[in-house]
């Protein structure tokens, strides 16, 4: 297939392409540089809306729209926060994006920082990245020299700081008020809403958060134009009003049982099929895929007939994932055990889980070891009946939860167990000949792998 | 008036309240279970128990639009047109699933736990719970630490809702409590060499709904279906807190605050939480004795009522120390007998006791340095009898200077109040008559040729009547267990001094009050549980003798 | 908040509350200031005792609590003793793990005698497992220090960890 000019991808592969100077070559910051002269914050909003830009850290709220929500006439401080905790499950994108073009990201925390009024910026960034750490702060050194940082950005009124500020592995401070609570010192326990960070967020001041490559989408709209990001991608659905579209270019990571994982530049909307065998030289060792998985593990699992369903922000939830969420493919092939699958999905949300509300907190240990006796040999055909009562009740969208980490914990689970159920049973008969049929509850196992 | 449904009953709230949807429902009679939200602490919503389903009916068409999933009721606002259902399968089935997920490493350890029979864990297992546990078998932990001097954690049985960790941060302003680790390996503890050590320490012990926090004063004392409740007031300072006196067997067993918006809140300080020992002394005063030149002998209760009189009134020169102890009802009946006997007689206020400053911390909540309940109360009192208020100091002139031939020293003060050299004052009177908990220098002062009478006096849950606090607040209670081996507390003993039949009831001395003290006027009606301000009703402003 | 005075510091040097008060301008709030605390203190310890954490809640006006609550839920700091001097983290996220990323984080620790979590007894080497570590493009990956060990095998990998590393960032 026709392969996608890079442009949030461009830097990769040139020489010192993380610096200064590459970046202006490329035309960088001449963008920021005509904003601050000729536009107004409100133009600068009203140029993002127009682009159709959708959030890229996996919730896919529409970028402008989303700064509209903070005070008008807020005497200020307004805070930007940068998520560059990517910490999902077969994610990589903003790391590249970080290592290899850190001033794209810094042209576009400025072009926002100037559309919503933000005196500072704070990037979060997950302890795991120290190469990320080393290039963006060198690029930040950079840009404040340059004066495209600090007082009086190129001249204008415009000041803006731009402050590192380092995770220590905990995947719920991606979650944008988990972010807030981390970054004000305390345990990362997302907040409960209302109110909405935009209104009442970090220091309990108004606060956008927004992810890396939203950051580099956003310089890349005011370097060639709103047209440009709009001719990309799946346009909205011309009888569906509340469809925002699926503009721009994406970032697909591509991992698991693929012959050449890595990071693809693609239109928003791409297959599966597509990305794994246009890209990714197909899956592994000539197998076949069983499972695949289309935004990150949160969003569950595709079965290999679903494979042409587009990645774009409406595809997925078409065949009962949650949604596009990161857009990192993960590929599972057909001699790997869903039992095996799951369980690890289990074992990352029960390490992870801030443990704040009951249903996740005691669901996602629950299930883990439920999964654990199950690989163990001492599973039950019951136990598939709860593990899929649980995913179909905990989350924030049945209101059980406060935020959407066990969202993410049972798609997973659901997806697995109805698409996939006749394996899980298969498996648990094979391996427990003696005990499948069994209702009652049994004795857990003693030991518990550590998480 | 905004209207709220719940269940489909309509009830309106005011218009300017801010109320939640358990704070609603409760108001049309529905308790929406909870754990983790606290009126007196911010709202967390981490619990899930009290999920509601929630719409709005459209005021104009009458249309109700329910809102497609549970919402927490205790962080959805009610609003005018608010629709609240707290009983569909929906709301039932996630009430199942947080009980059962909190059993799932729970430790049942209700035979052994204090909490059994006031644990919301137990009440909503059986109330909202599902009968089958449907999690692995396992063998339950059940640790403790302490981690303070006086809470002690059972840290298995938590069901991490939190409250004690804001408690600390928000009200104490100690924040000595954290939660450690995270997920399902999450703990309470305490830092070390740095115990949950504050005055208020003891509330994290009422708000833990499950008996994951205990007190270690109470800890196996008793079972809590035995205690019998009454409503009290703290005597242990001016602050005056509202509480609830655990008794079982005319024994305290342990004291709660009782919510009074006005004083305390939710709250109330460790000094007065545990400062109920002193009732159960085994060296309390018991007995009536009464010394003269004859000898020393015990005097039944019936005959003090003649026999005090007559001493008093034959030595004359009558002066009176009212204890900011007592109750008004008790002060007044006081100063009446005193002025029967000696018309004359100074009525002043006892010895005042203090302790430091007043101690105000985040929440709001004081402890006060005056370490009595009553000082207003009483001087609204000697106030009215006049003339003026005479203090202990004026009493303490009128012993030195001779004027005093006669003494009757009202003290029942807790603990120690008086040294040798001031009750020395006292040696050379006719008549001295010491009323108080326990002994003292005064009350051992040797006779003489004197008449040295040792009564017993009660302690505030053996008390009925009324205190004012230091914010004018009067509040009235019960007698919530007898004194020790037939002690008549000093109101029984006053209203049979003063001729009256039957038992003594002080609401009858409180409406004589009320008719004759224009400063005590509230005191006619029945007070209402969290009392009322005296100043409420006051036209014109007397503030002659009743300043701080 | 109260915090009770500490009358000398006996973990926290000179330099590194310099460095911590070098970051409070950026933040209105000093409790901001607890996680880069941590991560200054744990860069040049290798771990941050309770003792630290006293001395870190004092510089902040902060309870030890406090700062205890927030240090314990990363599961990130160690408290009991110093990790080696190359701490390795090992993937065991889904990409990781559908490429041998289980089987090498206990192949890896067979090599070096330890279990997950272990230290080595020369103080050289901590090995754990990590949740994903963004680099599912050369699974299954490690990283040490701050180098990034791609398409890892346990023979690989203890080949890569015998070699000197500059210390952590």
């Amino acid at each position: 297939m026709q392969p996608f000019q890079p442009v949030l991808l461009e830097a990769v592969g040139i020489p010192d392409g993380h610096g200064l100077a590459s970046y202006r070559s490329r035309g960088g910051y001449a963008p920021l540089e005509h904003v601050l002269r000729d536009k107004k914050p409100a133009d600068v909003i009203e140029t993002v809306k127009a682009s159709g830009l959708r959030g890229r850290g996996g919730a896919g709220f529409p970028t402008g729209l989303k700064w509209t929500f903070l005070p008008k006439d807020h005497p200020g401080p307004i805070y930007l926060c940068v998520n560059a905790d990517e910490s999902e499950p077969g994610t990589f994108n903003n790391r590249i994006l970080m290592e290899d073009d850190p001033h794209q990201v810094l042209e576009g925390i400025v072009l926002s920082a100037f559309a919503t009024r933000a005196s500072t910026a704070y990037i979060y960034l997950r302890y795991e990245y120290p190469r990320s750490w080393h290039r963006l702060q060198g690029a930040i050194d950079e840009a404040y020299a340059a004066g495209l940082l600090g007082r009086r950005i190129l001249g204008s009124d415009f000041s803006l700081d731009v402050h590192l500020h380092r995770g220590a592995a905990a995947y719920i401070c991606g979650e944008e008020t988990g972010l807030i609570e981390s970054l004000e010192g305390k345990r990362a326990w997302p907040r409960i809403k209302p109110p909405f960070p935009a209104i009442e967020g970090l220091f309990r001041k108004p606060t956008v958060v927004n992810n890396i490559e939203t950051m580099a989408c956003v310089a890349q709209i005011f370097r060639r134009g709103v047209e440009w990001f709009r001719s990309i991608g799946v346009p909205a659905d011309p009888a569906n009003p509340r469809d925002p579209g699926s503009y721009g270019p994406k970032l697909y990571c591509l991992s698991g049982h693929v012959e050449r994982p890595g990071c693809y530049e693609a239109p928003l909307g791409i297959t599966a099929r597509q990305l794994i065998d246009g890209h990714g030289g197909g899956v592994w060792k000539g197998r076949k895929a069983k499972a695949v998985i289309p935004g990150g593990i949160s969003m569950g699992l595709m079965t290999e007939s679903e494979l042409d369903t587009p990645l774009d922000f409406a595809g997925p939830g078409r065949v009962g994932c949650l949604g596009l969420g990161t857009a990192a493919v993960v590929v599972i092939d057909d001699q790997t055990s869903i039992v095996d699958v799951l369980h690890n999905s289990a074992r990352f949300f029960a390490h992870e889980s801030c443990g704040q509300c009951t249903p996740c907190r005691e669901g996602t240990s629950w299930s883990l070891r439920i999964l654990e006796r199950i690989r163990a040999g001492k599973g039950r055909l019951a136990d598939l009946d709860l593990l899929l009562e649980m995913g179909n009740t905990m989350g924030m969208m049945p209101g059980s939860t406060i935020c959407g980490l066990a969202d993410g914990a049972a798609w997973p689970m659901k997806n697995a167990i109805k698409k996939f159920r006749g394996e899980f049973e298969d498996s648990i008969r094979r391996t427990n000949p003696s005990g499948w049929m069994v209702t009652d509850p049994v004795p857990a196992l003693q030991i518990v792998g550590a998480h | 008036m905004p209207t709220v449904i719940v269940d489909g009953r309509e009830i309106e709230i005011g218009a300017h309240e801010r109320l939640n949807c358990i704070e609603a429902a409760r108001r049309a009679g529905t308790e929406i279970p909870h754990y983790c939200w606290h009126p007196g602490l911010s709202v967390v919503a981490s619990c899930r128990m009290c999920l509601v389903e929630t719409g709005s009916r459209d005021a104009a068409t009458g249309k109700i639009t329910m809102v497609p999933k549970l919402v927490p009721g205790c962080q959805t606002p009610a609003k005018d047109g608010t629709v609240i259902v707290t009983d569909s399968p929906l709301v039932r089935e996630s009430r199942a699933r947080v009980e059962e997920a909190l059993l799932i490493d729970h430790p049942i350890d209700c035979p052994i736990c204090d909490k059994a029979g006031e644990c919301l864990l137990q009440d909503y297992h059986f109330q909202h719970g599902q009968p089958q546990r449907r999690a692995d078998l396992q063998p339950f932990h059940s640790r403790r630490r302490d981690v303070g001097p006086t809470v002690t954690l059972f840290v298995d049985r938590c069901i991490m809702c939190t409250r004690c960790v804001r408690f600390t941060r928000e009200v104490s302003g100690t924040a000595e409590l954290m939660v450690t680790s995270r997920g399902a390996k999450e703990e309470i503890d305490s830092f070390p060499g740095f115990p949950l050590d504050n005055k208020l320490a003891g509330n994290v012990v009422d708000l833990c709904p499950v008996g994951a926090l205990g007190d270690k004063d109470f800890l196996y004392q008793q079972r809590v279906w035995f205690l019998k409740r009454e409503a009290n007031v703290c005597g242990g300072c001016a602050t005056g807190c509202s509480i609830v006196t655990e008794h079982n067997q005319d024994t305290v067993y342990r004291l709660k605050p009782r919510e009074n918006p006005h004083v305390n809140r939710w709250w109330m300080c460790d000094d007065g939480r545990y400062g109920w020992h002193h009732l159960h002394d085994p060296a309390r005063v018991a007995e009536v004795t009464r010394r003269a030149p004859g000898g020393e002998s015990a005097v039944d209760w019936p005959d003090v009522v003649s026999r005090l009189r007559a001493d008093l009134a034959a030595a004359g020169g009558l002066a009176v120390a009212v204890s900011p102890m007592l109750t008004v009802e008790e002060a007044w009946m006081l100063a009446a007998v005193a002025r029967e006997i000696d018309p004359a007689a100074l009525l002043a206020l006892g010895p005042v006791p203090h302790g430091g400053a007043d101690e105000t911390y985040p929440g709001g909540f004081t402890i006060r340095a005056e370490k009595c309940p009553n000082r207003r109360g009483v001087e609204a009192v000697l106030a009215h009898f006049g003339p003026g208020i005479s203090r202990w100091d004026d009493l303490l002139d009128h012993v030195r200077s001779g004027r005093a031939k006669a003494v009757w020293i009202t003290a029942a003060y807790p603990g120690p109040w008086i040294d040798a050299a001031t009750a020395a004052a006292f040696a050379g009177l006719e008549c001295l008559v010491v009323q108080d908990l326990f002994a003292s220098p005064l009350s051992d002062l040797d006779g003489g040729g004197a008449v040295r009478w040792r009564l017993p006096a009660v302690g505030f849950a053996e008390r009925a009547g009324t205190w004012v606090n230091a914010g004018h607040r009067a509040q009235c209670f019960e007698q919530a267990i007898r004194p020790p081996a037939g002690v008549w507390p000093e109101g029984r003993l006053l209203w049979n001094m003063l001729g009256r039949r039957g038992l003594y009831d002080p609401a009858v001395i409180r409406r004589e009050i009320a008719a004759a003290v224009p400063a005590l006027t509230v005191l006619g009606d029945e007070l209402p549980a969290t009392g009322l301000d005296l100043r409420i009703f006051q036209l014109a402003a007397t503030e002659s003798a009743t300043h701080s | 908040m109260i915090a009770p005075p500490v009358p000398q510091r006996k973990v926290l040097t000179d330099d590194m509350v310099a460095r911590i008060e070098a970051l409070a301008p950026r933040y209105p709030d000093r409790r901001a200031l607890t996680l880069p605390a941590l991560h200054i203190v744990n860069a040049d310890l290798r771990h941050v005792p309770l003792e630290a954490v006293v001395e870190i809640a004092a510089v902040l006006g902060l309870a030890p609590a406090e700062v205890q609550d927030t240090l314990t839920f990363y599961q990130f700091f160690h408290q009991d003793k110093p990790h080696g001097k190359v701490r390795v983290f090992v993937c065991r996220s889904i990409s990781c793990a559908l490429r041998g990323g289980d089987e090498l984080l206990t192949g890896v620790c067979r090599k070096f005698g330890i279990e997950p979590y272990g230290t080595t007894v020369d103080g050289e080497l901590t090995i754990e497992p990590a949740e994903c570590l963004g680099a599912c493009d050369f699974a299954p990956c490690m990283l040490a220090n701050d180098d990034l060990l791609r398409n890892m095998t346990p023979e690989t990998a203890a080949a890569e960890l015998v070699k000197p590393r500059a210390r952590a960032t």
